[in-house]
């Protein structure tokens, strides 16, 4: 009992154990789960990506202007939706060219606005998808 | 006197509870004679959607989003249970790996637990306290799997992340850090006169109803029952790690503290057994074929024992996931306790349960 | 994991000749929907500090059927009866709907046959 008043009385003088969060930035571990990034480069196609993410976040879809990729015979563009993405890495595992074609950093997304209408083009592209 | 009795409802949204739920009590003066509740406000029907929409590998992600708290045990479960369909052995390292993550967030979950019976009580020292020095075990895991909340360590075959020895040194430090400040909470909890006149003789439950309405977890163990389903099971070496059942006789709210404070301690020691003597090997095997059959898995999440029956039908879509998580089933001994308490005493003794209403309600 | 058929009359005596509240634990009810309109109906129970043994009742039952309750042998099989009840619109004895689904939302989700 008179431990924990102590205990209450130096905790007066102990600097606060939480930060001033906009101003000071958190520090970010590089290990941290963040954004999954791509390589057009590297990219074989071969969509296994695509297949093994749990929520579906990677779409490959057919596109008008494919890149110059010699692999990319589909003329198939990567599409990637990273409110939709759970930052599990299991596209990176499944990739065949990890740290190359397809890597996770340790960045954060940006806010979505409305003006970006994150749900509405991604339901076109999903929509492309099972039609195809 | 008349036997006038007086109905009175807590939640579904109360300042003592963290999720909704809510429970109707019919009350002679102060004290509660019938308990009635309703636990289904956060249903989401995640056992449909793991059979409809998800094929098996990536269920594992989709379980562990059931609840915030036992995430770990929840992909865990699943995880070995599909491991058991398909005959994937998985390697020593990625067992003890396993193990480290699982006694983590037990550690945390406790803290939690016992962070807010002393809000409840009106202790919010105590409470700022201990969720101050959950931020050390929350760093740790951070550190080790990339994320604060949702590990997504698990996966059918091993460990998503190999343990580094800077990893390894801070988990070293910050439990060892952990351990001398929860010993410092149980000279609080067993002698600080505010959480005494709480806590001490409230909401007991006998060890005869304790086995009469299969209590489970740190509710059964305050009781005196012998039940973990660590002592159990024999898919995770648990006895190698220092695994000790704790049990505590009085039942009361205060037991139940105390066997959360005990069972931090014995994690602690195992994680620090983990990280000292771990071997040498790979942390993923890869997995072969679909699930076929049917297998049933049990672990000892933080609140109790939590199962998962699979059945699969060599297809990538399963044909079933039963969910039993332990809230669920501890719901007939928290209503046989409330019974012949004191109305006032009600935040106290829910916080004292530690209720996950996210899983119970899945 | 041991499995023992019994069928929807006897499984009341089944359960009460078996069951000792102090030696073995009561799991969970769990249901199984499985191909013509049958449902697998299973009693999940575990011993006590024993190594992994799990032995599990199940009957095989028509949705119509009335499926009898154990609820005054084991007084916590209630919760699980009420999610039977939810889950897969099936009828118990004795235990009402509305655990966790209300009257608009989709009535008997894991069935294999619609009500």
């Amino acid at each position: 009992m008179i431990q924990s008043l102590i205990k209450a009385f130096t905790n007066l003088f102990k600097k606060p154990q939480t930060i001033d969060y906009p101003l000071t930035p958190i520090a970010k571990d590089k290990e941290y789960r963040g954004l999954i990034e791509y390589g057009e480069e590297s990219c074989i196609y071969c969509l296994k990506c695509e297949k093994a993410c749990p929520p579906g976040a990677i779409l490959f879809v057919k596109t008008e202007n494919p890149s110059a990729n010699e692999k990319n015979k589909k003329a198939l563009e990567y599409n990637y939706n990273p409110y939709l993405c759970i930052y599990c890495g299991e596209c990176v595992r499944a990739c065949p060219k990890p740290e190359e074609a397809l890597w996770q950093s340790n960045k954060k997304p940006s806010v979505a606005t409305k003006e970006d209408k994150v749900n509405d083009n991604w339901f076109v592209l999903e929509r492309l998808k099972k039609e195809s | 006197m008349s036997k006038k009795t007086i109905n009175i409802p807590i939640g579904s949204q109360h300042i003592a509870l963290l999720e909704p739920v809510r429970f109707k009590f019919e009350c002679e003066n102060e004290k509660i004679i019938t308990v009635d509740s309703d636990v289904g406000f956060v249903h989401r029907g995640i056992e449909r959607a793991c059979t409809t929409k998800f094929k098996f590998d990536g269920i594992g992600y989709v379980v562990a989003r059931v609840c915030g708290l036992c995430a770990i045990t929840h992909s865990l479960s699943y995880t070995v249970a599909i491991e058991k369909l398909l005959g994937t052995e998985i390697s020593v390292k990625a067992k003890y790996l396993r193990i480290l993550l699982l006694e983590l967030d037990r550690i945390h979950s406790h803290m939690l637990c016992l962070s807010h019976t002393c809000e409840s009580a009106g202790f919010e020292a105590m409470f700022m306290r201990i969720m101050g020095d959950r931020e050390l075990v929350m760093e740790i895991q951070e550190l080790l799997t990339g994320n604060r909340i949702q590990f997504d360590y698990i996966s059918i075959g091993g460990v998503n992340r190999d343990l580094s020895s800077e990893i390894a040194q801070k988990i070293r430090q910050n439990l060892y850090e952990v351990k001398q400040r929860a010993l410092g909470y149980r000279e609080e909890f067993t002698n600080n006169w505010s959480l005494s006149l709480k806590f001490k003789g409230i909401g007991a439950l006998s060890l005869d109803d304790a086995y009469r309405f299969n209590a489970i977890g740190p509710l059964a163990r305050a009781s005196g029952l012998h039940v973990d389903v660590r002592n159990e099971i024999n898919y995770l070496p648990f006895s190698e790690v220092g695994f000790v059942m704790q049990t505590h006789k009085a039942g009361d709210i205060n037991a139940r503290n105390l066997i959360r404070l005990d069972e931090i301690q014995n994690s602690i020691k195992m994680c620090e057994n983990i990280v000292n003597g771990l071997p040498e090997g790979d942390i993923f095997t890869k997995p072969k074929g679909k699930p076929n059959g049917e297998a049933l898995v049990r672990f000892e999440a933080p609140r109790g024992e939590l199962m998962y029956y699979v059945k699969g039908n060599a297809t990538a879509m399963l044909e079933r996931v039963r969910i039993k998580t332990p809230t669920f089933s501890s719901i007939p001994a928290f209503s046989h306790i409330f019974v012949g308490e004191d109305y006032a005493d009600v935040p106290a003794i829910l916080a004292s349960f530690d209720p996950c209403l996210s899983c119970t309600a899945k | 994991m041991r499995k023992i058929e019994v069928t929807l009359e006897n499984v009341r005596e089944e359960i009460q000749s078996f069951y000792e509240y102090n030696k073995w634990h009561f799991l969970t009810i769990n249901g199984v929907a499985l191909a013509d309109n049958i449902l697998e109906v299973q009693w999940i129970f575990s011993k006590y500090e024993a190594m992994d043994e799990v032995i599990i009742f199940f009957a095989h039952a028509k949705y119509a059927d009335l499926i009898p309750s154990v609820a005054d042998i084991i007084p916590s099989a209630i919760i699980s009866q009420r999610e039977l009840v939810d889950m897969f619109g099936v009828v118990v004895e004795g235990s009402e709907k509305g655990l966790y689904l209300d009257e608009d939302s989709l009535q008997a989700p894991l069935s294999g046959c619609r009500i």
